[in-house]
């Protein structure tokens, strides 16, 4: 038993080593024979297209079997970072917001409309203080954009919902 | 004599100068902002070089190249944010130098030693071009396929804090870069009938994703802290801080010409090679990866010392060693002009005037590296509310330049997510970027290697040079376990004080 009360299995690295060895035993029963096309005539086994994906399924399963014992015997100790306490739920709410914008509006609003969008979220995020700057979330995307249109000749997206 | 006044007739003209600091600057720029890479620029400056002088225009491009190589480390240092993919290892002691407040002595590590390597790498292509291009020819695919796997064993030394989360991490990257269609059978691995991933995962908004965007969500799901200026005005680079390092970064700058040399194994194997190698032998190897100078300057050396060496196979037999000398044998065939040998025989002194540009632009890139520095050293004191918006909107813009695609914009975000969850739960990121890296390159070797021995297993010891490989592999591996248990036995509570208390297989 840990101070905390909790036996000494119960640990990062035990844990981190279950989750992986159901994923890499999900990954070499189902996802291999399902999701990996074997050619009808292959002239040694390890020319096969699921040879390498299969090799290293194996060693994350072994590996993370390694993991496990190794949380048992040894048990990490906790970070002292991770205690801290973390940020508000409307902050990582507001970037959660702002990757959206850039993911699903970077085709709808344009790229310019969409990096103004995703910067004044960041920026209201983790609040700047200053009025000004958030000119600057409207000043970058604009000159960036226009920089890898016009001189890097990058079509970027002008917005589906423009047109 | 009449050689020597007609090469320099051809070199010193106003044109030339200018391609090769244009050509640096921009490549510093461009290197310096994630997203954007050096191959990317050169092959947007391609078009611009039809009208240009044939020396001209491939001074532009080198420059460009040479540039970009620098220009990455400049914000893996500052931001956590490799420009390039080969700057990737130079953030491993980079960054956290600059969280010591040491970011102008990792800079200047950085612009040194990328300049010394540099200048060597160019020696080496003008002194030693067909000399090595000649071994490098002799390899075939069982000695590149040891090779590989010689690369493989630095995993081990890359690994962070778990040699064991290490390797999980890098069995990882080779499983996601086999997702794509199969080159030689077609078949589909992984791709889940998705079109997007049917060219493989896309290895720019992979890179961004990993290194870039967890600094992001990092810093929006932590509690709010006191910006801390990062003092990238501190103290400058000393001699003796450079005279210690020069070792590394001779070393560092010979792995890189062998390694540019050889076509193919490309600038980011150098670099972590290189970094494996000063890590190994250095008295404070305890330091790496915590802010050690001279893992900036292997770094960097192992990166830049590719720079000169690509050239050579490419000069002299016609064989681009990347990318980006791919696009600049394309920019040869444009002026209509053959690399190979035929080009020595009919172009020496285009070839000449080709060295001394090559030369000249290594002294370009200290003096633009120099002017840079105080610029970019800016960076470094933006408070991170108003940069990490601006970063991630660079990588947006990046990551979805490369294939116009809003899938890589998604993908960069997934891949950011993974990095996040990697670096919380003591997974190093470098060992997956590697897996990503040689796992393709390892499979169509060994595919090529029992093809041409029609499946007999003798042919991956065919000669001396895939002995060499094998017991390079062989002495690599066994040195990193006997340190791995060495560190270990050392970390035992009953042994002397431990180095790292933060995790218990810590101690590495």
């Amino acid at each position: 038993m840990t101070a905390a009360g909790r036996p000494r299995w119960v640990n990062l690295n035990t844990l981190l080593g279950v989750f992986w060895l159901l994923a890499a035993l999900l990954f070499l029963f189902h996802l291999v024979p399902n999701h990996i096309e074997e050619p009808p005539m292959v002239q040694n086994p390890l020319q096969s297209p699921r040879w390498l994906p299969s090799v290293a399924g194996w060693l994350v399963a072994l590996l993370s079997l390694a993991l496990i014992v190794e949380g048992c015997l040894r048990p990490p100790v906790r970070d002292p970072d991770a205690a801290e306490g973390g940020a508000p739920a409307w902050r990582w709410l507001l970037m959660l917001a702002g990757f959206a914008a850039y993911w699903l509006l970077f085709e709808p609003l344009g790229a310019t409309a969409a990096g103004i969008l995703g910067t004044l979220l960041l920026f209201a995020a983790h609040p700047v203080r200053r009025p000004w700057l958030y000119l600057l979330a409207i000043a970058l995307p604009w000159l960036v954009s226009l920089l890898f249109v016009h001189v890097l000749n990058v079509p970027m997206p002008s917005g589906t919902l423009w047109d | 004599m009449e050689g020597v006044s007609e090469v320099l007739n051809l070199f010193l003209s106003l044109d030339n100068f200018m391609a090769i600091g244009i050509g640096v600057l921009i490549g510093v720029v461009v290197g310096a902002i994630p997203g954007l890479t050096a191959t990317m620029a050169v092959a947007l400056a391609l078009p611009f070089t039809f009208s240009l002088e044939p020396v001209t225009a491939i001074l532009l491009l080198v420059g460009i190249y040479k540039g970009g190589m620098y220009g990455g480390s400049i914000t893996a240092i500052l931001i956590h944010t490799p420009g390039s993919p080969a700057a990737a290892c130079t953030l491993l002691d980079g960054y956290p130098l600059t969280l010591q407040g040491k970011a102008k002595k990792a800079l200047q590590m950085a612009l040194y030693a990328s300049c010394i390597a540099d200048v060597l790498s160019n020696l080496a292509l003008i002194l030693f071009a067909s000399y090595l291009a000649k071994i490098a020819l002799n390899f075939g695919p069982p000695e590149f396929f040891w090779l590989i796997c010689f690369s493989l064993t630095i995993i081990v030394s890359i690994a962070g804090e778990s040699a064991i989360k290490g390797l999980i991490a890098a069995s990882l990257g080779v499983i996601v870069a086999s997702i794509g269609m199969d080159v030689v059978y077609g078949s589909q691995r992984l791709t889940f009938d998705n079109y997007n991933l049917m060219d493989r995962v896309s290895f720019v908004p992979l890179l961004i994703g990993l290194f870039a965007v967890p600094e992001v969500i990092d810093f929006y799901l932590k509690k709010a802290a006191p910006h801390v200026r990062a003092a990238s005005s501190g103290l400058g680079l000393t001699l003796k801080e450079l005279r210690a390092s020069l070792k590394t970064i001779v070393r560092g700058s010979l792995i890189g010409v062998i390694i540019g040399a050889i076509p193919g194994t490309g600038a980011t194997a150098a670099s972590f090679i290189s970094y494996s190698e000063a890590k190994r032998r250095s008295p404070n190897r305890q330091n790496f990866g915590k802010g050690e100078l001279e893992g900036v300057a292997a770094a960097e050396s192992g990166n830049n010392g590719v720079a000169g060496a690509t050239l050579i196979p490419l000069l002299s037999l016609g064989i681009p060693g990347d990318v980006i000398t791919a696009i600049i044998l394309g920019a040869f065939m444009i002026h209509g002009l053959t690399p190979g040998p035929v080009l020595f025989q009919e172009n020496l002194t285009l070839i000449y005037a080709l060295f001394c540009g090559i030369m000249l632009s290594s002294a370009v890139l200290l003096f633009v590296g120099h002017g840079v520095i105080r610029y970019f050293s800016l960076v470094a004191d933006i408070p991170k509310a108003i940069l990490l918006p601006i970063v991630l909107m660079f990588c947006v813009y990046g990551a979805f330049a490369v294939n116009n695609s809003v899938f890589d914009i998604g993908l960069m975000l997934f891949f950011g997510v993974v990095g996040y969850l990697f670096n919380r739960t003591g997974f190093a990121t470098a060992p997956f970027l590697l897996g990503f890296i040689l796992g393709p390159m390892f499979e169509d070797n060994l595919r090529r290697t029992l093809l041409i021995g029609r499946g007999d297993p003798a042919i991956f010891f065919r000669g001396p040079i895939t002995w060499l490989f094998v017991a390079l592999t062989a002495l690599s591996l066994f040195f990193a376990v006997r340190r791995y248990w060495q560190e270990r036995i050392a970390a035992r509570p009953d042994a002397a004080p431990r180095a790292h208390p933060g995790t218990g297989d810590s101690g590495r």
